[in-house]
């Protein structure tokens, strides 16, 4: 099972350091198809925005681990176990019942925007900011599976330690 | 204040108070603030996409990063600080001014002061505490107070932010913080001076003058970065987003080519860890964008006002007034929060008084980066510890006068604003201050 996950992991990575690639690739080539052939290119900027929009969520939904996050933890750290227990759990709930309600109607505004196409691939919106939804669906699962973990009662460390890939 | 937006106040400060990430709390509370107001659930998903898809201005963050990445892994920091240490190495307290100018010269091509600590720090940690002639207190301390220009001397990833939510101009800003930044170095190097007689720190070892020329090419390349990096911006060539992207390039090719020192095994780690700080910074960015449009819906800025007028606060007692609560929640808060979701919260306010825009972002950015290094929650103070061992309470020890002469320059800015905007104003920008 861990094998898995790990291995998915590794990638999840892959896949975003291919999307930095394509980024940082689709600059170079705007920036000197301008200034050295004069000539502008709206695919790159097209390809830039997707890319930054799929890196975000997609990193959100796979790669970042709890740690990487921005926090606020000096309440936190200032509990002992139980405290920091109660604290993760809350945290968890929060999530999956926040974010899971949101579900529905965010799935109606992406579906929607079936209807139209980026301006230069004409790739339809449905698909390019479908990535939001995965970022939801990552998250729940996420904080879904922390939250019966520490019900069950599993240690905050074994947790963390397990969590990091 | 209406119910719902009280509500959305109370949900983010509970659960980013129990340590939950800030982007999701911020997620979360707008999701609250939605419900409560019987609005669509997905403006909250619309928000964010749409404003990230648009923000074509923000790419400059991820590119700078990767910049700064790459010139950690491409010994470009290393070649730097030879330079640097052939230049000022010879005072007493010699690697102590080595770090500050180091990090002057660093803080023109990178944007993050987070990734100024992790390149340049790590080594000149572990110079000066080479045969233990630096106290560990004194290396780390001054590294983590030397790091924090890096964002006030352009380019700059939170001047960035600032410009997203307080909609001023990138360049005017960039242009901004020079000044300062200097302001800033100085003032560490006055500091230097008196702690390294204070502690009788050896004189090293002078680098004889002979060698400087062929130190100064060997760091050419580096040296040349700042220039082309602000060529672009301010000789109009490109946005500072495209320069952000010459920024990386130039840095890759200078380190694969000349300096030889990047494989595509480290290059594949230095695009994933870019890919990481993206991906967090992202977030806690896109989240704060419905958090905009929630403060917009609930006519704060016009409430602000009303509220104001009545009030009669000077804009400088307001601007003190501001700036000491910045440093306040700098003890407790990550910069890019108090940026992204605190200052929009002023930024109403600071227009109604007249303020002018350019000089409230530059202090205040200057003020959140002395907050990466005011204890308890300093991430400087962090990265340090992490990176060289040295225990956070050594550093915490020794960091009180660092913070004591960065506050009094960003006193001198907040009184004199045109130590801000002396430079843009030679650009051609046109104070909105009264």
């Amino acid at each position: 099972m861990r094998n898995i996950l790990k291995f998915l992991h590794k990638r999840a990575e892959d896949v975003m350091v291919a999307i930095v690639a394509i980024m940082f690739t689709a600059f170079i080539i705007q920036i000197g198809s301008r200034y050295l052939f004069n000539a502008g290119t709206d695919w790159t900027h097209e390809i830039i925005l997707i890319s930054w929009l799929w890196l975000i969520f997609w990193g959100s939904a796979f790669f970042l681990e709890d740690k990487d996050h921005v926090k606020f933890d000096v309440l936190y750290n200032l509990g002992g176990e139980r405290a920091r227990r109660t604290m993760a759990l809350m945290t968890a709930v929060a999530m999956v019942i926040g974010f899971a309600i949101s579900v529905p109607a965010t799935w109606d505004f992406i579906s929607f925007k079936a209807i139209r196409g980026t301006d230069h691939f004409n790739i339809r919106l449905d698909l390019v900011f479908c990535v939001y939804m995965i970022f939801l669906a990552g998250t729940i699962i996420h904080y879904g599976l922390r939250a019966w973990r520490l019900m069950r009662g599993d240690s905050l460390s074994k947790l963390e330690r397990e969590e990091s890939l | 204040m209406s119910g719902p937006f009280f509500w959305c106040i109370v949900t983010l400060f509970a659960l980013a108070g129990i340590g939950s990430p800030v982007a999701l709390s911020m997620i979360v509370s707008s999701i609250v603030y939605l419900l409560l107001k019987g609005q669509d659930i997905g403006l909250a998903a619309e928000q964010m996409i749409q404003g990230l898809y648009d923000g074509f201005l923000l790419l400059a963050i991820p590119l700078f990063i990767v910049a700064a990445n790459i010139m950690n892994a491409g010994t470009i920091s290393e070649r730097l600080l030879k330079f640097c240490l052939a230049l000022v190495g010879r005072f007493r307290g010699g690697l102590g001014h080595v770090n500050v100018v180091a990090n002057m010269i660093f803080a023109g091509m990178s944007g993050s002061a987070v990734a100024d600590a992790v390149g340049l720090g790590k080594i000149i940690i572990e110079m000066m505490r080479k045969d233990n002639r630096y106290s560990p207190g004194y290396a780390a301390a001054i590294t983590a107070a030397a790091s924090t220009i890096g964002p006030i001397i352009p380019p700059s990833i939170p001047m960035v932010m600032y410009a997203l939510v307080s909609d001023t101009s990138i360049g005017y800003l960039f242009l901004g913080g020079f000044v300062p930044g200097i302001m800033m170095g100085i003032a560490l190097m006055i500091l230097n001076a008196h702690m390294a007689r204070k502690e009788n720190v050896p004189l090293e070892e002078p680098v004889p003058r002979s060698e400087l020329p062929k130190l100064t090419i060997r760091a050419f390349p580096a040296l040349l970065m700042p220039i082309i990096l602000l060529f672009g911006i301010y000789g109009g060539a490109t946005t500072p987003t495209e320069a952000a992207a010459i920024a990386a390039f130039y840095a890759l090719l200078v380190a694969t080519f000349l300096y030889r020192a990047v494989s595509p095994r480290v290059m594949y780690g230095v695009l994933s860890e870019s890919a990481r700080a993206t991906a967090s910074v992202g977030l806690v960015i896109g989240a704060s964008l419905i958090f905009n449009y929630i403060v917009a819906a609930e006519n704060i800025p016009a409430k602000m006002e009303m509220m104001l007028k009545g009030l009669s606060v000077s804009p400088l007692v307001f601007l003190l007034g501001v700036n000491a609560l910045f440093l306040v929640l700098g003890c407790l808060l990550d910069a890019t929060t108090i940026i992204l979701v605190i200052i929009p919260l002023f930024i109403p306010t600071v227009k109604a008084l007249g303020i002018d825009m350019v000089h409230f972002g530059v202090t205040a950015v200057v003020n959140c980066m002395i907050g990466l290094i005011t204890p308890p929650y300093g991430v400087l103070l962090f990265v340090i510890n992490a990176i060289t061992g040295i225990p956070l309470k050594t550093i915490i020890t020794a960091i009180w006068p660092y913070i004591g002469v960065l506050i009094a320059s960003l006193l001198i800015m907040l009184l004199v604003p045109d130590t801000v905007l002396f430079l843009p104003k030679l650009f051609g920008y046109i104070s909105g201050g009264r």
